[in-house]
């Protein structure tokens, strides 16, 4: 899943990689920072899901060296979106959401399916617990559902992380896909900083 | 005709969507349903309430096939109606969960498309909640229980919302924030709720108006 703040962002994934009922691995990390401004997470297909963070970090590295500069948040969106279309007839297995700061300074989210359909948002949950996620974050961040239609969020980074951790201990609960660990990264304008939590292993 | 009954057998329980969620508080239960009423992804109906008064201390909420819903609430109020006769007193919500249960699993190879939650008050007054599957297998639940095509996402902002203890009030709130924000999230369930929060000395019926999308 993945949050937007005004000036921060922050895109958080468990490491549970599992395969109907058995767990593979327990830690296997399905976020990934692509630069100082941006973290890809992916679910879905693992093996898909490392291999597109591949071929998308080579393609940074050839802009890179082109353009002496790396890739911003938003050209690394249009860049998923087009690799992800490159592929529309055997589409990469994956449903990734990336969370970073645009030109702007402000905190962005993109979510995507697989076949590079793009939306710009201000908070996603994408892979086996977004159902369970989506609402929750409907109701704390989008403040859906209150009586004062025009109340807004002055989302502060505490209260953020507050909230991610509480999503995934739920999720967690219901979830059999979900568990183990939490990595939660919190891109500001000054780098990355990337937090786990462990979470329930049962 | 055919297309109808293929899709009633694989998903009777989807085909006209609906949501129904219990929770346990303080001294009190809370049951909440939606209000759709369609035939797939078409809305026919914004009225249909899925919820049944048993008596004043029970009641059952039935989300799956509407014309399944509408027979095994009759048929329960029968079997209910009957037990007040025979034994001259209201019937508990844990004897009814079992009659529930028994009535499901009569029809055993030809189910009823309908998942019950039942939710109600015993002889002393403690909150009893339970749902069961559709050939009434019964899950005795100490905090919340949904059912109906939101279940996943009911389930995910249930178990973040409820905590122990909350009075009828606390109570009414998380139950319809969660139906409520649950809902909006499923294309087969919305268009208005109703909730009923049962206490000792009364039932509060509230009707909520939602987004009608």
């Amino acid at each position: 899943m993945a949050l937007a703040g005004e000036d921060f962002c922050i895109v958080a994934a468990d490491t549970r990689q599992s395969d109907g009922y058995h767990i593979n691995c327990r830690y296997a990390p399905k976020a990934h920072q692509l630069s100082d401004k941006t973290v890809i997470g992916t679910s879905g297909f693992y093996a898909d899901g490392l291999n597109f963070v591949k071929k998308i970090k080579q393609r940074m590295e050839w802009y890179f060296h082109q353009h002496d500069k790396t890739m911003s948040t938003t050209a690394i969106a249009q860049l998923i979106s087009i690799m992800l279309y490159q592929k529309r007839f055997f589409p990469y297995y994956v449903f990734c959401v990336i969370g970073g700061i645009d030109e702007n300074g402000k905190g962005c989210v993109y979510s995507y399916d697989s076949v590079g359909n793009a939306e710009r948002v201000q908070y996603q949950a994408a892979g086996s617990g977004n159902e369970l996620l989506q609402p929750f974050l409907d109701s704390q961040i989008g403040l859906k559902n209150r009586s004062n239609e025009n109340e807004t969020l002055n989302l502060t980074e505490e209260m953020a992380i507050k909230i991610v951790k509480d999503a995934f201990s739920s999720v967690t609960e219901r979830d059999i896909h979900t568990g183990d660990c939490v990595e939660i990264y919190i891109i500001r304008k000054d780098g990355v900083e990337c937090q786990k939590y462990p979470l329930k292993r049962d | 005709m055919i297309t109808f009954f293929l899709v009633l057998l694989q998903s009777g329980n989807e085909y006209n969507g609906g949501a129904v969620v219990a929770m346990v508080g303080k001294d009190c239960v809370a049951i909440a349903s939606d209000k759709r009423f369609g035939l797939e992804l078409l809305t026919l109906a914004t009225d249909f309430e899925k919820i049944f008064k048993m008596n004043d201390k029970c009641y059952i909420g039935l989300a799956g096939l509407a014309t399944d819903v509408q027979t095994l609430s009759e048929e329960l109020k029968l079997k209910c109606d009957l037990y007040k006769l025979r034994e001259e007193r209201e019937i508990t919500p844990k004897k009814f969960a079992h009659l529930v249960s028994s009535t499901l699993y009569d029809h055993r190879w030809g189910p009823y498309f309908c998942e019950p939650c039942i939710a109600g008050l015993d002889e002393n007054n403690k909150p009893f909640i339970c749902s069961t599957d559709l050939i009434g297998c019964i899950n005795f639940a100490k905090d919340f229980v949904v059912c109906g095509t939101t279940a996943r996402e009911l389930y995910g902002i249930c178990e973040s919302f409820w905590e122990p203890d909350l009075g009828p009030e606390e109570l009414f709130e998380v139950i319809s924030q969660s139906l409520l924000n649950a809902f909006d999230r499923d294309s087969k369930s919305g268009w208005g709720a109703v909730v009923h929060i049962i206490t000792p000395e009364k039932i509060i019926t509230r009707h909520l108006k939602t987004r009608q999308d």
